[in-house]
């Protein structure tokens, strides 16, 4: 049970719509010639995955995907489609070609293949869950404990794109 | 003497060779003559020591374990050295011969530039036959063999800038390799039989063999051991037929004479063709077991001999006319070995070692005054200018004729007798035949000796009459009288005595093995023909007399003739027979024609064969299909691929995710 | 009152990776190309995820967390070398990048 605009509803009433706005979402985004169009589509798309993700008790994880994600990538792409003044002409839509076909035919085979993993799952998710799950205190503990050097390197890493981002786009050295 | 001091035999002239051969060019000369020299004399004196050990010493053999070289299966191969009389005799022989004619080469290669690597090969020639005859299995053995066959090689193409001397070279090398092979397939042959190589092991393994025994197991599973050993000592012989030059494998010897006349005497008359002789009367305790290969041998042997002093006949190069008298010699030798005188085809061997030296070092020192003319029509009176030549040339001819009292008569008049007298059970007819072609070897022997005798130094100079031949000095003229003073003094080992000739006895604890079995093989087969057991021959001089006046009357026939026909009243009769009889002459002069026969049936088709495998299998079927063709290939599969590499990232991107799913599919599946 | 079953997350998962990898194959804009990779990382969270709350187990999330870490650096990068392209090439279209040919 999952409480919903203050009202308890069954999950399952939750989780079809913001999956249909998800894909849709996904669906826009392939499909769209305007370039601001695509990135707002996107935008729609991670909206409905953090809801899905406070659908599985990770509040923390959808939190950030709002703030990381929505809030600074999807701005970032803005800006380069702004900055680069990228209008319809530039997003040319594929041909139908040899390419295109096997392309978009292997993503749909992928996606039918998975279907043969889900036969072997367990029916239902588990009613309980620890104490604090997903929230920002627990998690944060496994992050500085467990985690701590992914953590570390993870900074460095950031550190890295920064600098090399800096440099990559520069006019001039 | 230490036993332990064999391997310097061997080890002293390897060094003279190393030190002639790698600084032979910087130390002079003189230098060059010192190490050769020293290393040889050196190497006689560990000979003599080791003779007298054996002779006077306490054993009746040393030997001398040098190193573990590795063992095959359960076959262990050793570098193990041994020396008894046999061997002992052989190598003082080798080495002595081998020392005198360094001396004589010291003067006679004076005006040669490549004098260091002649004296080189010369020692490295003494090391490795003194590997062959002191080793005391069949591997070390032929360790020796190939290494006499290689300094052959070397030494017969010495004068390497000119063409035909190295393609004698080759040639020598090529036919002594088919006999090798023989000898390999007889070496596998008596391993595959006894499982080892060692002569002290085979002796005794061959002390119980029963010939009519059928082999249960193994390769010659089904045969009898008669069969199987006489299969493995005909391979033998042919190995023995590559290398002490009998027929079918003797046409390199004559070609062989395009190397410098020491050579020629070392190694192509007193030494390395010796080796076939020496190889099969170390093994005789086996082939008194094949009745069939010794009697090869025996009959070979005489054909050889008879066949090679026809073709010396009309020979008119010196050295040519001794080459076949070499080839001819050994026949002898080989009769012996073949009808079971083991002793006197050694004496033979030792004898004519010393006279046929000294004939080829006459040789030389006729070219040497003669401006290397080797044409005996250009030749003639030569006594006046060169007497110690003549003398000594004369003393030896004596001997290879086989007159008494000196060495010569002896030893081939042992050869003789026994060729007649030895009883064979198995071939009736091989003592009569053998006996025949040795008369008629001998007969011809003398006639052809004392013709080259007497159209070089009797007579009147023919050719080159302005040139005044000078005689040789004393480092070419001592050696040949002292070869020739043991070509002499040689007799007093030979002369027939009531209890056997002193060399029998000498040899007779070498040979026991041999004659004991060889009485057993007898009395068994007597047994099974229902016939007496033939007597042992005697020693009685009544018996040998006759023998011995056939012999000398022979020889003297031939001395008359050639007598007749080139310095008394028959001059020009010789011309006239040419004359009449044009095709036989021809025959006779052009060595009957077995050269060019070997030409067009084995080399010609070789060569083709070589040619079709050169053009076809390598030029292009490896070459261009293969080799060519597969960088080809990959170059044309490589331009297919190449337009898979458009640039576009996408599509690269497209067919890793096709790839991935059918990768995951199959996971899954 | 029936929960979802993982096994529709996990098709939702798998079908949202799909759509990215086809705009990663298709289309002919960087930029797109772009977003089809933030996609599918986006599918792999969302797995990483459900699988978290199946086992009960917090380490999904501290997964999850590096990966929009990582997706948040390598965007940053790639946009970067998008505006790089496009200064010397004056466009976005995959097609016209192909100097790396035979």
């Amino acid at each position: 049970m999952t409480p919903l605009l203050g009202v308890l509803v069954s999950e399952a009433w939750v989780f079809y719509p913001l999956a249909v706005l998800t894909v849709g979402g996904a669906l826009a985004m392939l499909l769209s010639r305007n370039p601001i169009y695509a990135a707002m589509s996107l935008v729609l798309t991670f909206f409905g995955l953090a809801g899905l993700y406070v659908l599985l008790s990770a509040e923390l994880i959808a939190a950030l995907q709002i703030i990381v994600y929505a809030g600074a990538i999807m701005v970032l792409f803005l800006f380069v489609v702004m900055l680069l003044n990228l209008g319809d002409a530039d997003l040319e839509m594929p041909r139908l070609s040899v390419g295109t076909i096997v392309g978009g035919g292997s993503a749909l085979a992928f996606w039918c293949v998975s279907w043969m993993v889900f036969q072997h799952l367990p029916e239902a998710m588990p009613a309980t869950l620890p104490e604090g799950f997903g929230q920002v205190a627990s998690v944060g503990r496994l992050l500085f404990t467990q985690f701590i050097l992914p953590f570390e390197a993870t900074s460095i890493l950031l550190l890295a794109a920064i600098v090399g981002a800096v440099v990559v786009a520069k006019a001039k050295i | 003497m230490n036993p332990q001091s064999l391997h310097w035999i061997i080890l002293l002239p390897l060094i003279g060779a190393a030190i002639n051969g790698l600084l032979g060019k910087r130390i002079g000369r003189g230098n060059v003559h010192l190490v050769a020299l020293g290393a040889i004399f050196g190497a006689f004196v560990v000979s003599a020591a080791a003779l007298w050990n054996v002779s006077f010493g306490g054993a009746e053999k040393i030997s001398q374990l040098w190193w573990h070289w590795f063992t095959i299966g359960s076959v262990p191969v050793e570098m193990a050295l041994s020396v008894d009389r046999l061997s002992a005799t052989l190598i003082c022989v080798v080495t002595g011969v081998g020392f005198l004619i360094h001396l004589f080469s010291t003067e006679y290669m004076s005006h040669d530039e490549g004098y260091w690597r002649y004296f080189a090969y010369l020692n490295l020639f003494v090391a490795a036959m003194a590997t062959l005859v002191l080793g005391s299995n069949l591997l070390v053995m032929f360790v020796g063999w190939e290494g006499v066959g290689l300094a052959s090689y070397l030494l017969i193409g010495f004068w390497y800038t000119d063409e035909e001397k190295a393609y004698a070279g080759r040639k020598a090398f090529v036919v002594n390799r088919i006999g090798d092979f023989g000898f390999l397939l007889g070496i596998f042959a008596l391993v595959a039989l006894f499982g080892t190589i060692d002569f002290a092991e085979l002796q005794t393994a061959a002390a119980t063999l029963i010939p009519s025994a059928v082999l249960q197991g193994g390769v010659f599973a089904g045969w009898t051991v008669t069969a199987a050993l006489t299969l493995a000592c005909l391979l033998l012989f042919v190995g023995a037929t590559g290398k002490s030059a009998q027929i079918p494998l003797y046409v390199w010897l004559p070609d062989a004479m395009a190397g410098p006349t020491p050579v020629s005497a070392l190694i192509h008359a007193a030494t390395m063709v010796t080796a076939g002789v020496y190889m099969i009367a170390r093994l005789s305790f086996l082939y008194v077991y094949a009745p069939g290969a010794m009697a090869t041998v025996a009959v070979v042997g005489a054909a050889t001999a008879v066949f090679a002093a026809l073709m010396a006949y009309a020979q008119n190069d010196i050295k040519k006319v001794l080459a076949y008298s070499t080839v001819s010699q050994l026949g002898f030798m080989f009769i012996g070995v073949g009808v079971g005188a083991w002793w006197a085809a050694i004496y033979h061997l030792v004898t004519h070692a010393f006279f046929k030296a000294c004939l080829f070092l006459g040789a030389g020192s006729v070219m040497h005054g003669m401006k290397d003319q080797t044409d005996i029509r250009l030749f003639g009176g030569l006594r006046k200018e060169m007497w110690h030549t003549w003398a000594t040339f004369g003393i030896s001819t004596i001997a290879i004729t086989g007159v008494i009292p000196l060495s010569g008569f002896f030893s081939k008049d042992a050869i003789l007798h026994a060729a007649h007298a030895n009883p064979n059970l198995w071939f009736s007819w091989v003592p009569t035949v053998t006996y025949v072609l040795g008369l008629i070897a001998a007969l011809s022997t003398s006639f052809y000796m004392w013709r080259m005798f007497n159209l070089t130094f009797n007579g009147e100079r023919r050719g080159m009459k302005e040139h005044h031949a000078h005689e040789s000095g004393p480092a070419m003229t001592g050696p040949l009288w002292i070869l020739s003073g043991l070509a002499v003094g040689a007799a007093v080992w030979g002369l027939p005595l009531a209890s056997g000739a002193r060399f029998e006895r000498f040899l007779h604890g070498v040979f026991a093995p041999a004659e004991a079995n060889l009485r057993r093989v007898t009395e068994l087969a007597a047994r099974e023909l229902g016939v007496a057991v033939p007597p042992a021959p005697g020693h009685d001089l009544a018996a040998m007399l006759p023998g011995y006046l056939i012999a000398l009357v022979v020889a003297l026939v031939g001395f008359g003739i050639a007598w007749y026909l080139y310095l008394g009243p028959g001059k020009g009769k010789s011309a006239l027979i040419a004359e009449k009889a044009p095709g036989l002459h021809a025959a006779f002069a052009n060595k009957f024609y077995v050269d060019e026969f070997y030409d067009s049936v084995v080399v010609r088709p070789l060569k083709g064969f070589a040619r079709v495998l050169w053009q076809v299998v390598d030029s292009f079927a490896i070459d261009r299909l293969l080799v060519n063709g597969t960088a080809v290939l990959s170059g044309w599969v490589a331009q297919l691929f190449r337009y898979f590499q458009d640039g576009n990232v996408q599509r690269y991107a497209v067919v890793m995710a096709v790839s991935a799913v059918a990768v995951l599919w199959v996971f899954l599946f | 009152m029936a929960t979802v079953p993982l096994a529709h997350y996990l098709a939702l998962a798998s079908a949202l990776f799909a759509v990215g990898l086809a705009a990663v194959l298709v289309r002919r804009s960087a930029l797109v190309v772009f977003m089809g990779v933030e996609l599918m990382l986006n599918a792999a969270n969302l797995t990483f995820l459900s699988f978290s709350r199946a086992h009960g187990a917090q380490e999904g999330h501290a997964i999850a967390f590096f990966v929009i870490a990582v997706a948040a650096a390598e965007a940053a990068i790639g946009l970067a070398i998008m505006i790089a392209v496009f200064r010397s090439r004056k466009t976005v279209n995959v097609d016209e990048v192909d100097a790396l040919k035979y």
